[in-house]
């Protein structure tokens, strides 16, 4: 800033603010892995919704995965329920990963067990 | 005798009066965020917000803090803020949270809005005098009063403690006050108009318009954070907690 202006200038001509729990920026929104695998838990809660799943590996060893979705009210309306998953269910998901390596990372989408392919919310349909 | 007739030529006058009024619209629904662009109808979507001037010992550290959020976010990084803590975000935030909508139950002496988000609640009271700013108690939603001008809802907010964030982040003192002017642009598009006067922090007031769609017969969805698994780490970076079973 020069010295001596009077003012910060913060924003010129742009749209309202918008507020958000948090950024997608701890996922690695560049990379998607494919988990199949056996849930643990549903979680249909706030500020979001999570998948605990099962993933064996090709040598059968199992790797447990936390998935992170949006929230209840986000995703009801692209087609998700409070019971689209339970325990035992076997499910494919894909995922951004998180960007610190931990077993966990964000929805793109997921292969309910009707069959249907949902995605992580409006603006966040199924890629395929 | 004479001041009942006084008191019937008054109230006649009165009812003349409301009758001539124009109707009050009825602002009682759920309304989404409506940002508009393309293909929006530029009458229906929100104007574009006027500057955020600070004054210059509150626009250094404010620069430096988005500075800091900008190189965080460069690296990969969120820095914290309050809402990833599931701390409300208060007036006037809670009336723009992501595409959450707001609910708008009306009566003759109260306005009340509730934000799906985080189940945030504001209660404007019609038609009484607004408190001084000292003796309302700090909060993040304050003390709303308002009146009908003509077919717009005016709302007056003093009372937002400096803990709350302002628009845009921006810092703001106990002399904030919030002036809203909601009205509906067309039969089913509400807009909202902001201004924030704040003589200690700002230049100028800041002027802003949030523009809403009437969701019919949406049911609002229950919002309690109890499972919130993000969390801030030593560095004041924001994490998610995994887990190994």
């Amino acid at each position: 800033m020069k010295a001596g202006y009077a003012g910060f200038l913060a924003a010129i001509a742009v749209a309202a603010p918008l507020a958000a729990h948090h950024s997608f920026t701890m996922f690695d929104m560049t990379k998607r892995i494919t988990l199949m695998g056996t849930v643990t838990a549903f979680e249909w809660t706030n500020p979001h919704c999570y998948i605990e799943i099962d993933v064996p590996d090709e040598g059968g060893a199992v790797k447990h995965w936390s998935i992170e979705l949006g929230s209840p009210s986000i995703l009801q309306s692209s087609g998700w329920k409070f019971s689209s998953l339970k325990k035992g269910d076997k499910t494919t998901l894909v995922i951004n990963p998180l960007k610190s390596g931990q077993n966990g990372g964000f929805l793109s989408q997921a292969t309910l067990p009707d069959g249907r392919t949902v995605g992580n919310g409006p603006g966040r349909e199924p890629k395929q | 005798m004479r001041s009942k007739y006084l008191l019937f030529i008054c109230s006649a006058l009165a009812s003349a009066l409301q009758a001539q009024s124009p109707a009050k619209p009825d602002l009682t629904g759920v309304w989404g965020q409506y940002r508009g662009g393309r293909g929006a109808d530029p009458k229906l979507a929100p104007p574009a917000a006027g500057p955020l001037v600070l004054k210059p010992q509150y626009a250094k550290p404010y620069e430096a803090r988005r500075a800091a959020e900008a190189a965080a976010n460069q690296r990969g990084e969120q820095l914290a803020n309050g809402s990833v803590q599931c701390v409300p975000y208060g007036v006037p935030t809670m009336m723009s949270v992501a595409v959450y909508p707001v609910e708008i139950i009306q009566t003759p002496k109260q306005v009340t809005i509730i934000s799906e988000a985080f189940s945030e609640v504001r209660r404007v009271y019609l038609d009484r005098p607004q408190n001084k700013i000292d003796d309302v108690p700090p909060g993040y939603y304050g003390r709303s009063v308002g009146r009908w001008e003509g077919d717009s809802l005016v709302v007056d907010t003093v009372g937002i403690k400096t803990s709350v964030a302002g628009y845009r982040g921006m810092p703001h003192s106990e002399q904030m006050r919030i002036s809203e002017r909601f009205k509906l642009v067309a039969p089913d598009v509400l807009h909202d108009q902001i201004t924030i006067d704040d003589p200690v922090v700002l230049e100028k007031p800041v002027i802003y318009t949030l523009a809403y769609k009437r969701i019919p017969d949406y049911e609002m969805v229950e919002f309690v954070c109890d499972n919130n698994r993000e969390y801030v780490d030593e560095n004041g970076i924001v994490r998610m907690r995994v887990r190994d079973k």
